[in-house]
């Protein structure tokens, strides 16, 4: 069935803002991510015919922006600051739990600290953790956690599978956690999380 | 898992994420919740990451207030 103009309209304008919202998270800048927005928009509309489902317009358009976001990324004359992608599918990321990090016997005596950490977590804290993921894992947390898609949608807008999907995010939340243990320096609870050195044995002479 | 069968750590654990995305299926939810109701290790970690994922939804960045005319002046002009 074809897609009628004022439907296209009506869904596109409803979708302006989490798509600025992801756009200007992979750019990180605003003037490229306007860009990327109006080409995915144009795209989107000279290929309306490719969606069969209206019910998916949301993924579809997603998905557009992702993949208009990859090709023009991999114009040569494109010049990037963005880490190179990692193979998403290794499992080079080694588990990571700030939880456990957290909760290890010489820190339960100090109260609660997975709650003190979280009151004490700025918002720069997380803009420079997530900022730092390679941009295979950056995406699935935006998808997951700032526009709050199912991972099915996920699933259609990267074109993997379901199970990967949850397997991605598990371990870009692990390195995000990573990064942001780093942060719980600052807040004093890393020094308290370190083993007081064991004293050396003092030999009488 | 089998919601006849009570789950252990692990298998809470291994399934944290989903759960706090809200992606088990309603017996794999009933199974977790009965764990988590009687596991306060599993869920204080369940409570850890639900409010951690609430912080990181803090960052959604929305529209850029300059662009949006335009680009509603461009979806009417397609």
């Amino acid at each position: 069935m074809p897609v009628e103009r004022k439907f296209f309209e009506s869904q596109a304008l409803a979708l302006l803002g989490p798509l600025q919202g992801v756009a200007r998270r992979l750019c990180r800048n605003d003037a490229e991510a306007e860009d990327l927005v109006a080409e995915t928009l144009a795209r989107a509309w000279r290929s309306r015919d490719d969606l069969a489902d209206p019910v998916a317009f949301r993924a579809w358009m997603f998905r557009i922006l992702h993949n208009t976001f990859v090709s023009e990324r991999r114009r040569p004359h494109v010049a990037r600051e963005t880490t190179l992608d990692v193979d998403p599918d290794c499992e080079n990321e080694p588990p990571f739990s700030l939880f456990e990090q957290m909760h290890q016997p010489f820190l339960l005596w100090f109260g609660n600290p997975e709650q003190e950490f979280l009151d004490k977590l700025l918002r720069a804290d997380l803009e420079r953790a997530l900022a730092a993921l390679p941009e295979a894992y950056r995406v699935v947390v935006v998808l997951a956690d700032l526009e709050e898609l199912s991972y099915a949608e996920i699933a259609a807008v990267l074109e993997i599978p379901v199970g990967t999907v949850r397997s991605r995010l598990a371990r870009a939340r692990c390195a995000l956690q990573k990064r942001l243990w780093e942060s719980a320096e600052a807040y004093g609870l890393k020094a308290r999380a370190n083993p007081i050195p064991k004293r050396e044995k003092r030999t009488t002479p | 898992m089998n919601p006849h069968k009570p789950i252990d750590c692990e298998q809470a654990l291994a399934r944290i994420f989903e759960y706090i995305d809200h992606e088990l299926h309603a017996h794999e939810r009933a199974a977790m919740q009965a764990h988590l109701h009687t596991c306060k290790s599993c869920f204080s970690r369940a409570e850890f990451e639900r409010r951690l994922k609430q912080k990181v939804a803090t960052l959604r960045a929305g529209a850029m207030p300059e662009a949006q005319a335009r680009l509603e002046k461009l979806i009417k002009s397609l």
